[in-house]
């Protein structure tokens, strides 16, 4: 029963999406990639495979953040907007099983789009004949579990923020994430006890995007993939930071007036 | 047997966009029994659409009882029970009316074949056939109506809440709503409905309920309401003495008298009157009382 709601909701988040072109525009993202693929080809970069590869995963992990956060903050702000919110929620439905299948939606949706950037980003660097190594598609995997989770946080921000706050306060988040734990290590050794303590809470809640970005290694030449222990704990921490975000978006979503 | 609908002492209070504490309703009780046609009439602000949020749990009620069938409103099994209509129907622009409809009919627990054909059913009632396909940003408000009535009567719903329900539709579509409302309170479906037409009020309600500044003003039964509104007039000729029974006479140019009634009894006296008299009865007419003018006086004198 609830997997045909979060189905059914998750398609027409995914509808939606495809006939409001958002996907087009990743994809026409995506072909700018090639075309800058083949500009370096072009200026004779050949052979710096590191640096097309660094690049690679660097563009696709930035635009597939991009879809990721915009989609996920916009739809329930939106669906309150046009009041679309009163036909779904008159139906037996709760409000967490709302917030499920549109979160679901946001994943397909983010997910879509990360696989159409990385296809066409493996046509690009097959151009620099760039091999696709077990750790590239150990990469993909990871990404996509840490877009689920900007999906996630997207969603939980849209709940309590306008949408441009949202988008706002979940783009600082994501890509911010490595300044803000760089920042929280470094202050550590010259903080106070008590701020010591402080630094380390919020280490261990705040969500470490950084976690999942296996784009480094990836990017190097001949790198051994990862233990598959490692790829567990990234579905342990991100099936638990997920439904956490879920359960504070739900927290305050149940009890709001619509 | 079990009410329909069950409102005891219910007040909504939210706060507004600036902060203020509003109470949009005000300790409304009232109760609506299976198979009732039951209008829900009250100026704008009156709290009606607030009652209806309530009813569907969409706002928690700040103190009091809501219930559906007796099931606390607003939870999954009451919502099972209802079909529902908001007051400005909007719909996924991107969605075609056959994909909103099965979408919404999956979400109530409907499953293939069935749904799919029941949806196609319910556009070729509502006149959406031919239009099944075409994105619901390109439809037209009437249009986006019906397609809110389908979807509100998705699974044949025991309880139909409609908020505004001829909102957007042009003559034509509301006398077929006015049949297919008929139709589905045949079939044993109890309607409960908010509207500002009173001419579908009229045609449709058993009962209206009648609030202002989210307290109920009047509650009164369409039948006697509507003996009560009906005035009657007569016209004749001679010197046949009226003043007892009514003060609203008025000689026309020809020279003859009409006398105006509100009350039956009083018209047959003054019939009786002429006949005895020498006096000639020249017309008798009857009018159906405004049902305008009555909740306009009644909400002023609230």
């Amino acid at each position: 029963m609830k997997v045909t709601v979060y189905k059914a909701l998750a398609r027409g988040v995914l509808l939606e999406s495809l006939r409001r072109k958002d996907l087009w525009v990743v994809a026409i993202l995506g072909f700018l990639i090639l075309v800058g693929a083949s500009a370096l080809g072009f200026f004779g970069v050949q052979g710096l495979q590191v640096f097309v590869k660094d690049l690679a995963v660097t563009v696709l992990g930035a635009f597939s953040t991009i879809v990721a956060v915009l989609t996920s903050t916009r739809m329930l702000p939106e669906e309150i907007k046009q009041r679309t919110l009163y036909p779904l929620l008159s139906r037996p439905i709760s409000r967490l099983d709302l917030l499920v299948g549109k979160l679901l939606g946001a994943i397909v949706v983010t997910w879509m789009s990360f696989l159409i950037l990385a296809a066409l980003t493996a046509l690009a660097l097959a151009g620099f004949q760039v091999a696709f190594e077990p750790i590239m598609l150990q990469y993909m995997i990871a990404k996509m579990m840490g877009l689920g989770l900007v999906c996630a946080l997207g969603l939980t921000f849209s709940v309590y923020m306008t949408p441009s706050a949202a988008a706002t306060s979940a783009l600082i988040f994501t890509f911010g994430s490595t300044i803000i734990v760089r920042a929280l290590t470094s202050g550590y050794e010259s903080a106070t006890p008590a701020m010591q303590v402080v630094f380390k809470l919020l280490n261990a809640i705040l969500p470490q995007f950084t976690l999942f970005d296996l784009g480094s290694r990836a990017a190097n030449v001949g790198w051994s993939p990862v233990p598959l222990w490692v790829m567990g704990f990234l579905l342990g921490y991100w099936v638990l930071y997920t439904g956490g975000l879920l359960a504070i978006s739900w927290a305050r979503f149940q009890k709001k007036a619509i | 047997m079990q009410e329909a609908i069950l409102v005891e002492d219910l007040r909504v209070r939210y706060r507004s966009k600036k902060g203020k504490l509003v109470d949009a309703v005000q300790g409304l009780s009232f109760r609506v029994e299976p198979g009732e046609v039951v209008g829900f009439l009250g100026p704008n602000g009156a709290g009606k659409s607030s009652t209806l949020k309530a009813l569907m749990g969409f706002v928690a009620p700040t103190s009091g009882t809501c219930e559906v069938f007796g099931l606390p409103a607003g939870s999954l099994e009451a919502k099972k029970r209802i079909g529902y209509l908001p007051e400005v129907a909007m719909y996924y622009p991107y969605l075609t009316p056959i994909e909103t409809l099965v979408l919404y009919g999956e979400l109530q627990g409907l499953r293939g074949r069935n749904l799919k054909e029941e949806a196609f059913q319910l556009l070729e009632v509502v006149g959406l056939r031919g239009s099944e396909r075409k994105l619901n940003k390109n439809l037209s408000k009437g249009m986006l109506q019906r397609v809110g009535i389908a979807q509100s009567l998705l699974g044949k719903p025991d309880l139909l809440i409609l908020d505004e329900v001829t909102s957007g539709l042009d003559p034509v579509g509301r006398k077929e709503l006015r049949l297919l409302l008929k139709e589905r309170q045949r079939e044993g479906a109890t309607l409960f409905f908010s509207s500002h037409e009173l001419a579908e009020v009229d045609m449709l309600c058993d009962r209206i309920l009648l609030i202002n500044k989210g307290r109920m003003v009047e509650e009164r039964e369409m039948a006697p309401l509507k003996d009560g509104l009906r005035n009657y007039s007569v016209t004749f000729t001679g010197p046949i003495p009226m003043h007892d029974l009514t003060q609203d006479m008025e000689t026309l140019p020809d020279g003859s008298i009409q006398a105006r009634f509100s009350d039956k009894q009083k018209l047959l006296s003054a019939l009786n009157r002429v006949n005895e008299s020498d006096g000639k009865l020249l017309d008798v007419v009857s009018r159906e009382g405004s049902l305008e003018e009555y909740f306009i006086q009644t909400i002023e004198a609230a």
